[in-house]
């Protein structure tokens, strides 16, 4: 029998690079060999064809990169720190490509592929429930918790495409601004 | 034959700016747009070149598509109201294709970011003159009684700015119901 020479994880890492560099139609499966060094037939074989080497790898992006970054949003402490905090590690995550690969690939796909746009549904959903408990946490109520949860998930939305083009402190400003009309935290 | 003498440069233009519409910068080979545009490859490389298509294109797409909304969301008198009609008019014509896949402008900042210095000159132009009317629209948002902080309308100027950016992934996702109850949202956060 035949082993693998290669780890899948490391080809669907190369491949969430590669697609975030040049887009998903930007790039040819004989590119994700070169990049990868595994062969066509490896490729197939373990994935299926170019869809399947991207649907893994926004898995594989959610479980590698996301979660740190979820797990800001469970802090305790001043509630607009917190919401910067979160909004900031994705544009400054060393050793990747600033912005959210969701949000970069749903801007290309999700209203071609119906399982790209249930993933970034999905993911948009669970940011925008974690923002909810945030706010439930620093006393607003409920309704009005669910409803700024939804616009705060709106401004990440913005802030991972429109803040891409951004320097640090046009960024900071953007975020802080965006916070406080939403938050109505304006002295 | 060559068919590239019968084609003006605006018509190479107008088609080209459908494809990279669609399929983005980085999406378009010179091959496709070759088969897309009717004309040989080396005419592509030797004539045109597909950066310059492209800057051509971004141009084309301000002028004919941004340009006279801007145009007439300046000169609207109900202030608040003509935003959200500005906003659902956005969201219609990205529902119904006659923007085949969200703003253009936006697309090209999310693909190539700050690669290329001409790119970045017309995106900036194109937010500033998107800026620049949404203030208009404001201050007759605060003669109107809309709007009581006169000191904050440049500021929500930059937030709304982002609904343009928001929408462009949400169409994708979300029902039209959903995408203007968002836009009623955002425009009510402006106090």
């Amino acid at each position: 029998m035949r082993y693998k020479e290669y780890n899948p994880n490391r080809v669907l890492e190369q491949s969430v690079r590669l697609f975030w560099k040049k887009g998903f139609n930007g790039c040819s499966v004989n590119d994700i060999v070169e990049v990868t060094g595994v062969n066509r037939f490896s490729l197939y074989h373990e994935f299926e064809n170019k869809e399947g080497i991207l649907y893994r790898s926004i898995l594989l992006y959610r479980e590698r990169y996301c979660n740190d970054n979820l797990e800001i949003l469970n802090e305790k402490g001043d509630l607009e720190s917190i919401l910067t905090k979160f909004y900031l590690a994705f544009l400054e995550k060393e050793d990747l490509v600033p912005g959210c690969y969701f949000i970069h690939i749903g801007t290309e796909l999700a209203d071609t592929d119906e399982r790209v746009k249930q993933a970034v549904d999905q993911y948009l959903g669970e940011i925008e429930d974690l923002m909810g408990n945030l706010l439930l946490a620093h006393d607003f109520e409920k309704a009005d918790a669910q409803y700024l949860a939804g616009h705060l998930t709106a401004l990440y939305c913005t802030v991972m495409s429109f803040c891409l083009v951004h320097n640090r402190e046009e960024r900071l400003d953007y975020i802080s601004n965006g916070i406080k009309v939403i938050l109505h935290s304006y002295a | 034959m060559p068919k590239t003498l019968d084609n003006s440069y605006e018509e190479l233009v107008e088609k080209a700016q459908e494809i990279f519409w669609l399929k983005g910068y980085k999406g378009v080979s010179v091959k496709g747009l070759s088969n897309h545009l009717n004309v040989s490859q080396s005419v592509i490389y030797n004539k045109y070149t597909k950066d310059l298509l492209f800057l051509a294109s971004l141009d084309y797409y301000t002028s004919t598509y941004s340009d006279p909304f801007l145009k007439n969301l300046r000169e609207s008198e109900h202030g608040i109201e003509s935003l959200r009609l500005f906003f659902y008019a956005v969201i219609e014509a990205l529902l119904d294709k006659t923007f085949p896949k969200s703003c253009l402008m936006v697309n090209t900042v999310v693909e190539l970011r700050d690669e290329n210095q001409d790119v970045v000159r017309r995106y900036d132009d194109y937010l500033e003159a998107l800026k620049m009317s949404y203030i208009v629209v404001l201050e007759k948002a605060y003669d109107l009684g809309q709007i009581i902080h006169k000191q904050r309308i440049e500021r929500y100027a930059d937030f709304i700015l982002g609904i343009i950016f928001s929408l462009s992934v949400l169409y994708k996702i979300k029902p039209m119901d959903d995408l203007k109850k968002f836009v009623d949202g955002q425009l009510a956060f402006l106090k």
